[in-house]
């Protein structure tokens, strides 16, 4: 007869609490920075494609299609085992001795969310009637001036909620870097799982800390949104 | 938020009896449906992988069990598993047998119930030529191996100073290797021999002499399923006292084969 007794004292406290806390602070790292790298050069990506440059557009455009329509994992694999081919022997030889996972891992993630980021800004910033800009312009506003106090302020408050959902995609995104290897939350379940087989023990705990992760960053963005930029909630 | 974490704990408590409830008797189930269906690894030459030719699933694991269903006179049904989804399946009755190289320990047999030894091997490494001569040259360096195996726990207790780390599969692992992002591949000898023996380049790579443990391979079935349990002992026995045994070894691993291993160990109760 097949049992399962639940046993959650392994997770809470001893050697598999650690490599689930240290899973967890990879997880916080590696989605924190890719997160802020991503809002960086999706804003970079958005300004370039609806820039008056020709070259310009053409070059966002071809970035935007290519990341967003090839899977993640795919590109996690490029980055990590496909650069090799392209990079310098000494470049690689001191990835290898640094250890390239979490670096890698970083910059798929950071590329492919930008990606999607991009569109976001893209289509806040076209949601507003280009009248407002027209009537600025003809108030005395130069057109950075209008972009600064009429068109970015509201083209924010409606990005913002795609840019949350962008966020917490790459928060969850980021258990794809187990494949090679990236000891995050994810990682470390299965870890425990495989030493212990109380996978059920261990993936609760990791969903509960992704459900939390999820959370906060909902609310950093709303908090920030209220405080920061003195944008209040419709009612 | 309370609510919720209730609800989804009981939800999955619920769905865990409900299985269970289902884990019977697999000898008398299998003969009743007709087919037996295995957990098999897809990639791991020559204990199961896809025949170029064929595109069938074939090799040593694969033919314990062929030979197993043959004598419960049903077909049988290849499920690809890793070795970190085969328990799990095993106990959510998605496979009724784990044939994937798959160590016996005393840990996992709290949870499953192991068949007699039917492969024997140890772990090694799989290293670039002329990198290692003994473990000292593995200290403090990065190993890569797979996820879920028995190889990972090992080299920890080993070489505590390494980093060990898991990848996917093997295939992965030992591409970790060629490009240098491992020092040593390390998982069951027999396997390296596998990878070794596919890999393109295969001169400038080597197994060491270097043996970290022994590693006595089951046939994994449901806890507590004693039926199909002591059917699997004797078929397996039976195969070892005929020959058939030593013919399905000699068929993967013998002179004939790129692995040229001696069969160093026989089928016998109790191991």
């Amino acid at each position: 007869m097949l049992t399962y007794t639940f046993d959650w004292s392994i997770i809470t406290s001893g050697k598999y609490f650690d490599w689930l806390l240290s899973g967890l602070l990879t997880t916080l790292k590696l989605s924190a920075l890719s997160i802020v790298l991503a809002f960086l050069l999706g804003l970079v990506i958005a300004v370039m494609r609806m820039s008056h440059n020709r070259v310009a557009r053409w070059l966002a455009h071809a970035y935007l299609e290519f990341f967003r329509n090839t899977p993640l994992l795919v590109q996690i694999f490029f980055w990590y085992f496909g650069s090799y081919k392209i990079l310098p022997t000494v470049i690689n030889d001191w990835l290898n001795k640094t250890g390239f996972e979490f670096a890698a891992a970083a910059i798929a993630l950071t590329i492919y969310t930008s990606a999607f980021i991009a569109e976001d800004i893209r289509s806040g910033v076209l949601s507003i009637p280009k009248e407002q800009m027209e009537a600025a312009r003809s108030a005395g506003f130069s057109y950075l001036r209008s972009m600064q106090y009429i068109i970015l302020p509201q083209a924010v408050r409606i990005t913002i909620p795609p840019l949350i959902n962008q966020f917490l995609n790459l928060a969850k995104n980021s258990s794809l870097a187990m494949t090679i290897g990236v000891m995050e939350m994810t990682y470390q379940a299965r870890q425990v799982e495989s030493y212990t087989f109380k996978g059920f023990e261990a993936f609760t705990a990791a969903t509960v800390v992704y459900l939390v992760l999820s959370i906060v960053i909902t609310a950093l963005v709303n908090i920030y949104n209220e405080k920061v930029l003195n944008v209040h909630k419709a009612a | 938020m309370k609510k919720l974490v209730t609800l989804f704990i009981m939800a999955a408590l619920v769905t865990v009896t409900a299985k269970a409830a289902l884990a019977g008797d697999t000898l008398a189930d299998a003969k009743k449906k007709g087919v037996l269906v295995v957990g098999c690894k897809d990639s791991l030459p020559p204990f199961g992988y896809v025949d170029e030719k064929s595109r069938q699933i074939v090799g040593y694991d694969i033919d314990f069990v062929n030979a197993i269903a043959k004598k419960m006179g049903v077909k049988v049904e290849l499920k690809p598993v890793t070795s970190a989804s085969r328990m799990p399946q095993l106990q959510e009755s998605h496979i009724d047998i784990i044939a994937a190289t798959m160590t016996k320990n005393a840990e996992r047999a709290k949870v499953i119930d192991f068949s007699h030894t039917y492969f024997f091997t140890g772990q090694k490494f799989i290293t670039k030529k002329g990198t290692v001569k003994s473990l000292k040259d593995l200290e403090g360096k990065r190993i890569g191996t797979a996820k879920g195996s028995t190889s990972e726990q090992n080299v920890k207790k080993t070489l505590p100073t390494s980093t060990v780390l898991s990848f996917d599969d093997y295939p992965q692992a030992f591409l970790a290797l060629q490009q240098g992002k491992v020092a040593a591949v390390t998982t069951d000898e027999a396997i390296l021999a596998g990878i070794l023996a596919k890999a393109p380049n295969k001169d400038q790579f080597e197994i060491p002499n270097l043996l970290i443990s022994d590693e006595p391979y089951g046939l994994g079935m449901r806890k507590g399923d004693t039926n199909f349990v002591n059917f699997v002992n004797k078929t397996i026995l039976e195969m070892e006292k005929s020959g058939e045994a030593a013919k399905i070894f000699n068929k993967w691993f013998g002179p004939d084969t790129q692995f040229h291993l001696q069969r160093n160990f026989k089928i016998a109760a109790g191991k």
